[in-house]
């Protein structure tokens, strides 16, 4: 199987687990799935590294799995493993088929969308692309569709998997800052929403989004 | 240029804040954290000043090999976070204090408080100056990180509830944001002789014309959405009243004066590259319809608002709006006229928050049933919030109606006349807003109970240097900002530079716009 192939093919395997990730009953579990997930994304930098020669995707890669598969999910299931809402459930909005299925139409659409761009670099990866835009809406699908609030953080990292991966995909050699800013922020991201959620838990004594309607208007 | 300048600018509130940070918390709200605080605003005022003026005298600086850089456009945002970070900060001395005083808040979250609120200044620097695309969006993603905890500060219920909402609308919008900007700079790094060059707005906006046109278009809307959401661009601002009402009272000055602005300014950035790429009619319809979008939806939930801080919050919304009016209107008078828009908006909009704040310290209550007769209880504060308020209903000679008369002429000299006469008729239920915060709570009969006696020098003084700059601009804008504002239109337009001359009681209401002589 040729390089490209396998780009692909792992690209693939990445809609499976951001679904584990949406569908987990538990955020500490999420966590992990999360962890995964990300364990996927490193093994396709390493795959796209070897097929373009870029010098920075290794190094991404090196970055990528020191933040998204060990500290953001340490630092996650630290935070949230304490935190229980029992009152909530799994806190669904859509059942998990519901879920699956809605998956399966985001990323039809994207493939659709993706066919359209004209970019050279973009031939041999598209299916790639369209599963990197994909993963973009599945986590903003995410958001929308869990009442957990923690469950929403994951959403938002799902989105930015989606946009890493499309980064990688479309401009291997961007400097390996531009790499370093965007976990960054992500990280610090992660820990500002991983505080506020134990604030609200500590004074709301809920995690349930639909709980928070004081304001209005 | 290449300058220390711009390093310096950046380093006085990260540097500020860290002090802050690392200061020890003591029984009672520490005097050497205001003190740091203090001196970290000066230090930004007097460098945001000297980087406009030698932008101003000497053309663009840069420092860091071009990551940071500012040209005239991003000198008017610099000036912004410079001027009303400095008063919004200093009004924050009184008020905090009035908070620790009444156990609102812990001496910890006095020092926290003066801590983020300098880190907050400099993530705001920082995306203004970043020629870097990338380095702009995580500036931006900074910003909200920096502020969500001056928002959730009181640690209340509804305080928590404004902001987890901001947190997380804010970081999914910016998220939208980052997709347009990898989507700008691989298009950029495939089209251009030196990929690394994409990742700068200053090599993408040389070499636009080159640029794929529909992958510009794709990443213009995802840009315009991801950061649209941060400027409280109708429908994206579902965050920004509750932020705006629930944050203390010079947060909320600084979300709503600088803040959105900040965000505004990336738009605009990517607004430049669009235009060049593909022409001004694809970004421009897309702006002037979230711009008349924003003005109508804003003006009605403004009026029936019963809250003061969420009725200035949704007039936010509305200022901005007129504000994407004036850019899509397009041309040097329209582009200059939402750059002035943006800072007369910034200073009266930063003396209406703290006049806020001084009624919330008065009367214990943001609720416009319960406020009345401010004018009798603190006559100071209720001349100023009155003379804000009708600054911002767009009467003369105060300094939003000339840059409003702006943007309307720009928009009847486009020929987007119904559009413009919509946008017109629709402040007319702003200004009935305006009149119900005046009559009601300005004038109005005081409650019995009410201790008489306005709040301190402390609070007064930096509402009284907003109110100098509202009616400083409302008179007769300064010629160096004049000249910046018109240079910077023509950045955006890409064309010659030109001054702008804008419409004063002294000169009579005639814009008109002047060729200026590069040097």
């Amino acid at each position: 199987m040729s390089g490209i192939h396998l780009v692909n093919g792992l690209a693939g395997l990445l809609i499976v687990t951001s679904l584990l990730v949406v569908t987990a009953r538990k955020p500490a579990h999420s966590a992990m799935f999360y962890a995964a997930q990300s364990f996927v994304l490193v093994l396709v930098f390493l795959a796209l590294a070897g097929v373009t020669g870029s010098h920075e995707l290794y190094t991404w890669s090196a970055t990528a799995f020191f933040t998204k598969v060990i500290l953001v999910p340490v630092i996650m299931s630290r935070l949230f493993g304490r935190l229980e809402d029992q009152k909530l459930g799994t806190g669904e909005r859509i059942s998990p088929a519901l879920s699956v299925i809605l998956a399966a139409v985001v990323v039809v659409l994207c493939f659709v969308v993706v066919s359209g761009v004209a970019l050279p670099t973009a031939e041999a990866v598209k299916p790639a692309l369209a599963i990197s835009l994909a993963h973009f809406f599945l986590g903003l699908a995410c958001i929308v569709t869990q009442r957990n609030i923690l469950k929403q953080v994951f959403g938002y990292c799902l989105m930015e998997n989606g946009s890493h991966l499309t980064l990688a995909l479309l401009a291997a050699n961007a400097p390996e800052l531009v790499e370093v800013g965007i976990a960054t922020d992500a990280i610090f991201a992660v820990v500002v929403m991983a505080v506020l959620g134990m604030q609200i838990h500590r004074t709301l004594g809920t995690l349930d989004a639909d709980q928070l309607t004081t304001l209005k208007g | 240029m290449s300058s220390v300048l711009p390093i310096l600018l950046l380093l006085g509130p990260l540097v500020g804040s860290l002090a802050i940070f690392a200061l020890p918390v003591g029984k009672e709200a520490s005097r050497t954290v205001e003190i740091v605080h203090v001196a970290a605003i000066g230090f930004l005022l007097v460098m945001a000043l000297a980087v406009g003026g030698v932008t101003l005298a000497s053309g663009p600086v840069g420092a860091f090999g071009q990551w940071v850089y500012v040209d005239p456009l991003a000198a008017i945002f610099v000036g912004l976070v410079g001027v009303v970070g400095f008063l919004t900060g200093l009004y924050s001395l009184g008020y905090i204090r009035h908070d620790v005083e009444h156990g609102e808040l812990t001496p910890f979250r006095h020092k926290l408080y003066y801590g983020f609120f300098n880190l907050f200044l400099f993530t705001m620097l920082l995306a203004v100056t970043a020629n870097n695309i990338v380095m702009m969006w995580v500036a931006v993603e900074a910003t909200t990180l920096g502020s969500a905890f001056l928002v959730g500060i009181y640690g209340k219920r509804s305080s928590l509830e404004a902001a987890w909402k901001y947190v997380i609308i804010c970081t999914v919008g910016v998220a939208f944001g980052l997709y347009g900007t990898v989507l700008t700079f691989s298009n950029g790094s495939e089209v251009l002789a030196d990929p690394h060059g994409a990742i700068l707005w200053t090599t993408l906006f040389a070499n636009a014309k080159a640029l794929d046109p529909m992958l510009v278009k794709i990443a213009f809307v995802f840009v315009l959405i991801g950061f649209g959401t941060k400027a409280g661009i109708f429908p994206m601002h579902a965050w920004l009243p509750d932020a705006h009402s629930e944050a203390p009272s010079p947060v909320s000055a600084l979300l709503s004066g600088v803040l959105l602005k900040c965000a505004l300014f990336v738009i605009i950035r990517y607004y430049a590259i669009t235009m060049q790429a593909v022409g001004p009619e694809f970004p421009q319809t897309l702006l002037l319809l979230l711009g008349f979008l924003s003005v109508a939806v804003s003006a009605f939930l403004f009026f029936v608002q019963q809250d003061l801080k969420r009725k200035l919050a949704y007039s936010s919304v509305e200022h901005i709006g007129l504000i994407l009016l004036g850019l899509g209107f397009g041309g040097p008078l329209g582009l200059g006229a939402a750059l002035l828009h943006a800072v007369n908006h910034s200073f009266a909009k930063a003396l209406l928050f703290c006049g806020s704040g001084n009624v919330l310290m008065k009367y214990g209550s943001r609720d416009l049933g319960t406020v009345k007769g401010l004018l009798r209880v603190a006559p100071v504060s209720g001349v100023l919030m009155m003379a804000g308020a009708l600054a911002l209903a767009g009467f003369p000679p105060f300094n939003v109606f000339v840059s409003e008369f702006m943007v309307f002429n720009a928009g009847l000299g486009s020929g987007w006349i119904w559009l413009t006469i919509g946008a017109a008729l629709l402040l007319t239920v702003t200004i009935a807003g305006f009149v119900q915060i005046i009559s009601g709570s300005v004038l109005g009969k005081a409650p019995e109970t009410m201790r008489k006696g306005d709040l301190g020098f402390a609070t007064l003084a930096p509402m009284g240097l907003l109110m100098a700059l509202v009616l400083i601009f409302g008179f007769a804008v300064p010629q160096p900002v004049t000249t910046l504002i018109g240079r910077a239109a023509s950045v955006v337009a890409g064309g010659p530079a030109t001054a702008l001359e804008p419409p004063t009681p002294i000169y009579g209401i005639a814009p008109q716009l002047q060729l200026e002589a590069r040097r």
